[in-house]
Protein backbone atom coordinates (compact mmCIF):
# COMPACT_ATOMS: atom_id res chain seq x y z
CA UNK A 1 0.00 0.00 0.00
CA UNK A 2 1.21 3.73 -0.98
CA UNK A 3 1.25 5.79 1.78
CA UNK A 4 -0.64 8.90 0.05
CA UNK A 5 -3.55 7.08 -0.67
CA UNK A 6 -5.60 9.04 -3.31
CA UNK A 7 -9.13 8.79 -3.71
CA UNK A 8 -11.73 10.06 -6.55
CA UNK A 9 -14.71 10.34 -4.37
CA UNK A 10 -15.52 11.62 -0.87
CA UNK A 11 -17.30 8.13 -0.25
CA UNK A 12 -13.90 6.29 -0.43
CA UNK A 13 -11.86 9.38 1.06
CA UNK A 14 -14.07 8.33 3.85
CA UNK A 15 -13.86 3.95 3.23
CA UNK A 16 -10.35 4.96 3.58
CA UNK A 17 -10.24 6.98 6.98
CA UNK A 18 -11.95 4.26 8.17
CA UNK A 19 -10.09 1.68 7.34
CA UNK A 20 -6.79 2.61 8.50
CA UNK A 21 -7.09 4.61 12.06
CA UNK A 22 -3.69 6.49 11.84
CA UNK A 23 -4.52 8.23 8.35
CA UNK A 24 -4.73 11.65 8.39
CA UNK A 25 -6.66 13.80 5.38
CA UNK A 26 -4.38 16.01 3.62
CA UNK A 27 -5.79 18.93 1.80
CA UNK A 28 -3.02 21.50 0.25
CA UNK A 29 -0.73 20.26 2.40
CA UNK A 30 0.64 23.97 4.06
CA UNK A 31 -0.04 22.81 7.81
CA UNK A 32 -0.10 19.09 7.51
CA UNK A 33 3.49 18.84 5.91
CA UNK A 34 4.80 21.44 8.23
CA UNK A 35 3.86 19.69 11.54
CA UNK A 36 5.26 16.39 10.04
CA UNK A 37 8.07 17.70 8.86
CA UNK A 38 8.28 19.17 12.35
CA UNK A 39 7.70 15.89 13.93
CA UNK A 40 4.96 17.01 15.45
CA UNK A 41 2.59 14.45 14.30
CA UNK A 42 3.82 11.05 12.71
CA UNK A 43 0.25 9.42 10.61
CA UNK A 44 0.60 6.02 9.83
CA UNK A 45 -0.44 7.44 6.06
CA UNK A 46 -2.30 10.17 4.39
CA UNK A 47 -5.26 10.42 2.19
CA UNK A 48 -4.99 12.80 -0.15
CA UNK A 49 -8.28 14.90 -0.48
CA UNK A 50 -6.90 16.20 -3.68
CA UNK A 51 -8.10 14.29 -6.61
CA UNK A 52 -11.97 14.79 -5.23
CA UNK A 53 -14.09 17.25 -7.95
CA UNK A 54 -16.86 17.35 -5.40
CA UNK A 55 -14.69 19.32 -2.87
CA UNK A 56 -13.97 21.95 -5.32
CA UNK A 57 -15.78 24.94 -6.84
CA UNK A 58 -16.75 27.80 -5.26
CA UNK A 59 -21.05 28.01 -6.28
CA UNK A 60 -24.15 29.70 -5.52
CA UNK A 61 -26.93 27.49 -4.55
CA UNK A 62 -30.88 27.19 -5.16
CA UNK A 63 -31.25 28.91 -1.90
CA UNK A 64 -29.03 31.89 -2.33
CA UNK A 65 -26.32 30.15 -0.21
CA UNK A 66 -22.48 29.72 -1.35
CA UNK A 67 -21.38 26.68 -0.95
CA UNK A 68 -17.26 26.63 -1.01
CA UNK A 69 -15.86 23.34 -1.54
CA UNK A 70 -13.22 22.17 0.88
CA UNK A 71 -10.49 22.30 -1.79
CA UNK A 72 -10.56 25.74 -2.30
CA UNK A 73 -7.38 27.26 -2.01
CA UNK A 74 -7.00 30.78 -0.21
CA UNK A 75 -5.32 32.06 -3.93
CA UNK A 76 -9.19 31.15 -5.02
CA UNK A 77 -11.18 32.92 -2.59
CA UNK A 78 -8.73 35.80 -2.29
CA UNK A 79 -10.01 36.40 -6.21
CA UNK A 80 -13.79 35.48 -5.81
CA UNK A 81 -16.02 38.27 -7.15
CA UNK A 82 -19.16 36.59 -5.65
CA UNK A 83 -17.74 37.04 -2.03
CA UNK A 84 -19.25 40.77 -2.00
CA UNK A 85 -20.88 42.79 0.33
CA UNK A 86 -21.11 41.54 4.13
CA UNK A 87 -19.32 38.81 3.18
CA UNK A 88 -16.58 41.22 0.87
CA UNK A 89 -14.46 40.39 4.37
CA UNK A 90 -13.92 36.88 3.33
CA UNK A 91 -12.19 37.38 0.30
CA UNK A 92 -9.93 40.39 2.30
CA UNK A 93 -9.08 37.52 4.92
CA UNK A 94 -7.86 35.36 2.50
CA UNK A 95 -5.97 37.79 0.53
CA UNK A 96 -3.67 38.28 4.04
CA UNK A 97 -3.07 35.10 4.31
CA UNK A 98 1.40 34.27 4.53
CA UNK A 99 2.08 34.89 0.77
CA UNK A 100 1.29 34.20 -2.63
CA UNK A 101 3.08 30.82 -3.21
CA UNK A 102 1.68 29.53 0.27
CA UNK A 103 -2.05 30.80 -1.03
CA UNK A 104 -1.44 28.73 -4.04
CA UNK A 105 -1.15 25.64 -1.59
CA UNK A 106 -3.31 26.30 1.39
CA UNK A 107 -7.21 25.30 1.14
CA UNK A 108 -10.37 26.58 3.24
CA UNK A 109 -10.75 23.02 4.57
CA UNK A 110 -7.79 22.46 5.31
CA UNK A 111 -7.30 25.87 7.64
CA UNK A 112 -11.10 25.13 8.95
CA UNK A 113 -10.07 21.90 9.70
CA UNK A 114 -6.52 22.98 11.49
CA UNK A 115 -9.02 25.86 13.35
CA UNK A 116 -5.64 27.78 14.49
CA UNK A 117 -7.47 30.34 16.76
CA UNK A 118 -4.93 32.93 15.44
CA UNK A 119 -5.63 31.90 11.44
CA UNK A 120 -7.65 34.40 9.63
CA UNK A 121 -10.89 32.89 8.35
CA UNK A 122 -11.87 31.97 11.56
CA UNK A 123 -13.60 35.21 12.60
CA UNK A 124 -14.63 36.12 9.35
CA UNK A 125 -16.55 32.90 8.90
CA UNK A 126 -17.99 33.13 12.55
CA UNK A 127 -18.87 36.89 11.40
CA UNK A 128 -20.62 36.02 8.50
CA UNK A 129 -22.59 32.97 10.28
CA UNK A 130 -20.84 30.54 8.10
CA UNK A 131 -21.32 26.61 8.46
CA UNK A 132 -19.27 23.94 8.26
CA UNK A 133 -19.69 20.77 6.33
CA UNK A 134 -18.39 17.44 7.74
CA UNK A 135 -18.19 14.12 5.83
CA UNK A 136 -17.60 11.08 7.60
CA UNK A 137 -18.80 7.67 8.29
CA UNK A 138 -22.06 8.95 9.71
CA UNK A 139 -22.72 10.67 6.47
CA UNK A 140 -22.70 14.90 5.94
CA UNK A 141 -23.15 17.68 8.85
CA UNK A 142 -23.62 20.70 8.98
CA UNK A 143 -22.42 22.79 12.33
CA UNK A 144 -22.25 26.39 12.78
CA UNK A 145 -19.18 27.89 13.94
CA UNK A 146 -20.05 28.28 17.63
CA UNK A 147 -20.99 24.34 17.74
CA UNK A 148 -17.97 23.51 15.33
CA UNK A 149 -15.16 24.89 17.51
CA UNK A 150 -15.05 23.62 20.76
CA UNK A 151 -11.82 24.50 22.26
CA UNK A 152 -8.06 25.62 21.72
CA UNK A 153 -7.70 23.67 18.17
CA UNK A 154 -10.35 21.20 19.29
CA UNK A 155 -13.22 21.19 16.66
CA UNK A 156 -16.08 18.95 16.35
CA UNK A 157 -14.30 16.68 13.92
CA UNK A 158 -14.76 13.11 15.03
CA UNK A 159 -11.98 10.48 13.49
CA UNK A 160 -12.26 10.10 9.85
CA UNK A 161 -14.36 12.74 9.26
CA UNK A 162 -12.72 15.73 7.71
CA UNK A 163 -14.01 18.91 6.39
CA UNK A 164 -15.64 18.69 3.16
CA UNK A 165 -17.15 22.74 2.85
CA UNK A 166 -18.13 25.84 4.14
CA UNK A 167 -21.80 27.15 3.24
CA UNK A 168 -22.32 31.15 3.65
CA UNK A 169 -25.71 32.44 3.54
CA UNK A 170 -27.23 34.38 1.11
CA UNK A 171 -25.03 37.62 1.38
CA UNK A 172 -26.56 40.76 2.24
CA UNK A 173 -25.19 44.16 0.61
CA UNK A 174 -22.69 44.73 3.60
CA UNK A 175 -20.14 46.60 3.32
CA UNK A 176 -17.84 44.25 5.55
CA UNK A 177 -14.66 44.41 6.53
CA UNK A 178 -11.78 42.68 8.43
CA UNK A 179 -9.00 43.94 9.76
CA UNK A 180 -5.80 42.44 11.20
CA UNK A 181 -2.98 43.43 13.27
CA UNK A 182 -0.04 41.19 12.63
CA UNK A 183 3.88 41.35 13.40
CA UNK A 184 4.49 41.32 9.70
CA UNK A 185 2.78 40.59 6.67
CA UNK A 186 2.05 36.97 5.96
CA UNK A 187 2.31 36.57 10.15
CA UNK A 188 -0.73 34.93 12.08
CA UNK A 189 -2.66 37.68 13.59
CA UNK A 190 -1.85 39.49 16.77
CA UNK A 191 -5.59 40.28 16.70
CA UNK A 192 -8.06 40.47 14.47
CA UNK A 193 -11.67 41.63 13.77
CA UNK A 194 -14.07 41.08 11.01
CA UNK A 195 -17.18 43.00 10.87
CA UNK A 196 -20.44 43.51 8.71
CA UNK A 197 -22.63 46.06 8.73
CA UNK A 198 -26.53 44.97 9.52
CA UNK A 199 -28.96 47.65 8.73
CA UNK A 200 -28.02 49.81 11.20
CA UNK A 201 -26.38 47.38 13.37
CA UNK A 202 -22.86 45.35 13.08
CA UNK A 203 -21.83 41.67 13.31
CA UNK A 204 -18.30 41.43 15.11
CA UNK A 205 -16.18 38.59 15.75
CA UNK A 206 -12.59 38.84 17.01
CA UNK A 207 -10.32 36.33 15.94
CA UNK A 208 -6.63 35.53 18.06
CA UNK A 209 -7.77 36.63 21.73
CA UNK A 210 -9.59 33.09 22.98
CA UNK A 211 -9.98 29.71 21.42
CA UNK A 212 -12.58 30.51 19.58
CA UNK A 213 -13.59 33.91 17.74
CA UNK A 214 -15.45 36.04 20.06
CA UNK A 215 -19.17 37.28 19.58
CA UNK A 216 -21.70 38.99 21.35
CA UNK A 217 -24.95 39.14 19.72
CA UNK A 218 -26.56 40.44 23.09
CA UNK A 219 -24.25 43.35 22.87
CA UNK A 220 -24.48 43.50 18.74
CA UNK A 221 -27.80 43.75 19.71
CA UNK A 222 -27.70 46.55 22.48
CA UNK A 223 -24.97 48.55 19.66
CA UNK A 224 -27.79 48.21 16.84
CA UNK A 225 -29.07 52.04 15.90
CA UNK A 226 -25.74 53.85 18.27
CA UNK A 227 -23.25 52.55 15.33
CA UNK A 228 -21.95 56.35 15.93
CA UNK A 229 -22.16 56.33 19.58
CA UNK A 230 -18.90 56.54 21.02
CA UNK A 231 -20.07 55.47 24.30
CA UNK A 232 -22.20 52.89 22.58
CA UNK A 233 -18.71 51.43 20.37
CA UNK A 234 -17.14 51.76 24.02
CA UNK A 235 -19.25 49.67 25.89
CA UNK A 236 -19.17 47.10 22.99
CA UNK A 237 -15.95 46.88 22.80
CA UNK A 238 -15.45 46.33 25.93
CA UNK A 239 -18.14 43.60 26.31
CA UNK A 240 -15.94 41.27 23.73
CA UNK A 241 -12.81 42.13 25.92
CA UNK A 242 -15.19 40.44 28.80
CA UNK A 243 -15.17 37.67 26.72
CA UNK A 244 -11.86 37.06 25.47
CA UNK A 245 -8.99 35.30 27.27
CA UNK A 246 -5.95 35.98 24.97
CA UNK A 247 -3.04 34.14 25.55
CA UNK A 248 0.97 35.59 26.33
CA UNK A 249 2.75 34.89 23.31
CA UNK A 250 5.62 35.54 20.80
CA UNK A 251 2.53 38.06 19.33
CA UNK A 252 1.98 40.07 22.08
CA UNK A 253 0.84 40.04 25.83
CA UNK A 254 -2.64 38.80 26.85
CA UNK A 255 -2.87 42.51 28.04
CA UNK A 256 -1.88 43.99 24.54
CA UNK A 257 -4.39 42.19 23.15
CA UNK A 258 -7.12 43.25 25.44
CA UNK A 259 -5.90 46.49 24.74
CA UNK A 260 -6.00 46.39 20.89
CA UNK A 261 -9.63 45.23 21.00
CA UNK A 262 -11.98 47.75 21.53
CA UNK A 263 -9.32 49.82 19.51
CA UNK A 264 -9.55 47.40 16.43
CA UNK A 265 -13.08 47.32 17.22
CA UNK A 266 -14.12 50.49 17.01
CA UNK A 267 -11.85 51.25 13.82
CA UNK A 268 -13.89 48.20 11.98
CA UNK A 269 -16.71 49.86 13.04
CA UNK A 270 -15.67 52.92 11.67
CA UNK A 271 -15.01 51.38 8.25
CA UNK A 272 -18.49 50.40 7.88
CA UNK A 273 -20.29 53.06 8.71
CA UNK A 274 -18.42 56.08 7.37
CA UNK A 275 -18.20 56.56 3.19
CA UNK B 1 9.99 7.22 8.11
CA UNK B 2 7.66 5.16 5.65
CA UNK B 3 8.19 2.27 3.71
CA UNK B 4 10.09 3.17 0.73
CA UNK B 5 7.94 2.47 -2.69
CA UNK B 6 8.16 3.66 -6.34
CA UNK B 7 7.37 7.17 -6.92
CA UNK B 8 6.54 8.65 -10.44
CA UNK B 9 6.85 12.32 -11.06
CA UNK B 10 7.05 14.18 -14.27
CA UNK B 11 9.82 16.60 -13.34
CA UNK B 12 10.85 19.42 -16.03
CA UNK B 13 9.00 17.93 -18.95
CA UNK B 14 10.21 14.51 -17.99
CA UNK B 15 9.29 11.32 -16.75
CA UNK B 16 11.33 10.30 -13.57
CA UNK B 17 10.81 7.11 -11.03
CA UNK B 18 12.34 7.51 -8.06
CA UNK B 19 12.40 4.97 -5.04
CA UNK B 20 11.81 7.09 -1.48
CA UNK B 21 10.05 6.57 1.55
CA UNK B 22 6.57 7.07 0.67
CA UNK B 23 6.33 9.92 2.76
CA UNK B 24 8.97 11.72 0.91
CA UNK B 25 8.69 15.88 0.59
CA UNK B 26 8.83 16.66 -3.27
CA UNK B 27 11.65 18.69 -1.87
CA UNK B 28 13.51 15.62 -0.80
CA UNK B 29 13.03 13.55 -4.01
CA UNK B 30 14.28 16.53 -6.04
CA UNK B 31 17.37 17.46 -3.91
CA UNK B 32 18.13 13.56 -3.10
CA UNK B 33 17.12 11.13 -5.57
CA UNK B 34 17.30 13.21 -8.46
CA UNK B 35 20.55 15.82 -7.63
CA UNK B 36 18.24 18.84 -8.59
CA UNK B 37 19.68 20.95 -6.00
CA UNK B 38 18.57 24.42 -7.13
CA UNK B 39 15.47 24.23 -4.55
CA UNK B 40 16.91 24.70 -1.19
CA UNK B 41 16.30 22.86 2.16
CA UNK B 42 15.93 26.15 4.38
CA UNK B 43 13.06 25.98 6.98
CA UNK B 44 11.73 23.05 6.26
CA UNK B 45 8.36 24.92 7.00
CA UNK B 46 6.93 26.63 3.78
CA UNK B 47 8.17 29.77 5.40
CA UNK B 48 11.62 31.14 3.64
CA UNK B 49 10.80 30.07 0.53
CA UNK B 50 13.96 28.72 -0.49
CA UNK B 51 12.20 25.52 -1.72
CA UNK B 52 10.01 27.45 -4.53
CA UNK B 53 9.15 25.25 -7.61
CA UNK B 54 6.48 25.03 -10.13
CA UNK B 55 3.74 22.57 -10.03
CA UNK B 56 1.55 23.02 -12.87
CA UNK B 57 1.04 26.48 -13.42
CA UNK B 58 1.56 27.58 -10.22
CA UNK B 59 4.65 28.11 -7.65
CA UNK B 60 4.47 26.13 -4.11
CA UNK B 61 6.73 25.16 -1.18
CA UNK B 62 8.76 21.78 -2.83
CA UNK B 63 8.73 21.44 1.36
CA UNK B 64 5.17 21.37 2.03
CA UNK B 65 4.43 18.86 -0.97
CA UNK B 66 4.36 15.21 -0.74
CA UNK B 67 6.10 13.88 -3.69
CA UNK B 68 3.55 10.97 -3.35
CA UNK B 69 0.85 13.24 -4.04
CA UNK B 70 2.41 14.74 -7.41
CA UNK B 71 1.37 12.11 -9.95
CA UNK B 72 -0.04 13.64 -13.02
CA UNK B 73 1.20 16.83 -12.06
CA UNK B 74 3.99 19.05 -13.94
CA UNK B 75 6.69 19.73 -11.66
CA UNK B 76 9.04 22.50 -12.86
CA UNK B 77 12.34 23.41 -10.99
CA UNK B 78 14.55 26.47 -11.61
CA UNK B 79 17.13 23.80 -13.63
CA UNK B 80 13.75 23.29 -16.42
CA UNK B 81 13.26 27.14 -16.40
CA UNK B 82 16.75 28.06 -18.20
CA UNK B 83 15.92 28.56 -21.56
CA UNK B 84 12.57 30.60 -20.15
CA UNK B 85 13.11 34.40 -21.55
CA UNK B 86 11.57 35.96 -18.23
CA UNK B 87 13.65 33.78 -15.94
CA UNK B 88 16.91 34.65 -18.36
CA UNK B 89 16.08 38.23 -18.37
CA UNK B 90 15.44 37.84 -14.15
CA UNK B 91 19.22 35.70 -13.96
CA UNK B 92 20.91 38.78 -16.14
CA UNK B 93 19.26 41.65 -13.68
CA UNK B 94 20.21 39.49 -10.70
CA UNK B 95 24.00 39.27 -11.83
CA UNK B 96 23.70 43.13 -12.96
CA UNK B 97 21.79 44.48 -9.75
CA UNK B 98 24.14 42.31 -7.36
CA UNK B 99 21.31 40.93 -6.06
CA UNK B 100 23.17 37.77 -5.04
CA UNK B 101 25.31 37.19 -2.05
CA UNK B 102 25.70 33.90 -0.42
CA UNK B 103 22.83 32.72 -3.21
CA UNK B 104 20.70 30.26 -0.75
CA UNK B 105 17.76 32.05 -1.25
CA UNK B 106 18.23 33.14 -5.00
CA UNK B 107 16.68 29.93 -6.55
CA UNK B 108 13.22 30.77 -4.72
CA UNK B 109 13.62 34.29 -5.86
CA UNK B 110 13.85 33.59 -8.95
CA UNK B 111 11.07 31.47 -9.51
CA UNK B 112 8.92 33.98 -7.26
CA UNK B 113 9.76 36.44 -9.38
CA UNK B 114 9.32 34.60 -12.69
CA UNK B 115 5.64 34.03 -11.56
CA UNK B 116 5.15 37.75 -10.32
CA UNK B 117 6.09 38.65 -14.19
CA UNK B 118 4.21 36.27 -15.89
CA UNK B 119 1.18 37.75 -14.31
CA UNK B 120 1.97 41.71 -14.29
CA UNK B 121 4.32 42.97 -16.40
CA UNK B 122 5.48 45.42 -14.84
CA UNK B 123 4.82 45.50 -11.14
CA UNK B 124 5.01 48.63 -8.89
CA UNK B 125 7.58 48.75 -6.13
CA UNK B 126 4.90 47.72 -3.38
CA UNK B 127 3.53 44.83 -5.50
CA UNK B 128 7.43 43.54 -5.80
CA UNK B 129 7.88 43.54 -2.25
CA UNK B 130 4.34 41.87 -1.31
CA UNK B 131 5.33 39.01 -3.90
CA UNK B 132 8.64 38.19 -1.94
CA UNK B 133 7.36 38.53 1.08
CA UNK B 134 7.42 34.81 1.44
CA UNK B 135 10.84 34.85 0.49
CA UNK B 136 13.30 35.43 3.04
CA UNK B 137 16.80 36.64 2.40
CA UNK B 138 19.08 37.08 5.58
CA UNK B 139 21.96 39.46 3.01
CA UNK B 140 20.69 41.47 0.62
CA UNK B 141 18.41 43.92 2.90
CA UNK B 142 15.88 43.27 -0.74
CA UNK B 143 16.99 46.55 -2.24
CA UNK B 144 18.53 45.33 -4.64
CA UNK B 145 16.65 42.07 -5.40
CA UNK B 146 13.77 44.77 -5.50
CA UNK B 147 15.61 46.59 -7.87
CA UNK B 148 16.33 43.43 -9.90
CA UNK B 149 12.84 42.39 -10.42
CA UNK B 150 12.03 46.08 -11.70
CA UNK B 151 15.01 45.85 -14.38
CA UNK B 152 13.97 42.68 -15.51
CA UNK B 153 10.65 43.99 -16.12
CA UNK B 154 11.69 46.71 -18.17
CA UNK B 155 14.25 44.40 -20.37
CA UNK B 156 11.16 42.73 -21.15
CA UNK B 157 9.09 45.20 -21.95
CA UNK B 158 12.04 46.64 -24.34
CA UNK B 159 12.29 43.19 -26.35
CA UNK B 160 8.66 42.65 -26.67
CA UNK B 161 6.84 45.71 -26.47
Amino acid sequence: MSYVLNPATVEQAVQMLASHPGARPLSGGASLVAMKNARLIEPDCLVNLAGIAALRGIARQADGSLRIGGLSRHRDLAECALLAGDQAMIRQAAGVIANRVVRNMGTIGGAVGNADPAADYLPVLACAEARVELAGPGGTRHLTMPDYLLGWYETALQPGEFVAAVILPPAGPGPSVYRKLARTPGDYATVSVACARVGEGVRVAVGACGPAPLRSPVAEGALAGRLSDPAAVAAFGAALVDLSDPVDDVRGSADYRRRLIPRMVAAAIRDVTEG
Amino acid sequence: MARKEVLSLQINGTEREVFAPGDATLLTVLRDDLSLTAAKRGCNQGVCGACTVMVDDAPVRACLTLAGACAGRAVTTLEGLGSDPVMQALQEAMIVSGAVQCGFCTSGMLVTARDLLAQTPLPDDATIRAALSGNLCRCTGYTRIVEAVHSAAQALREVTP
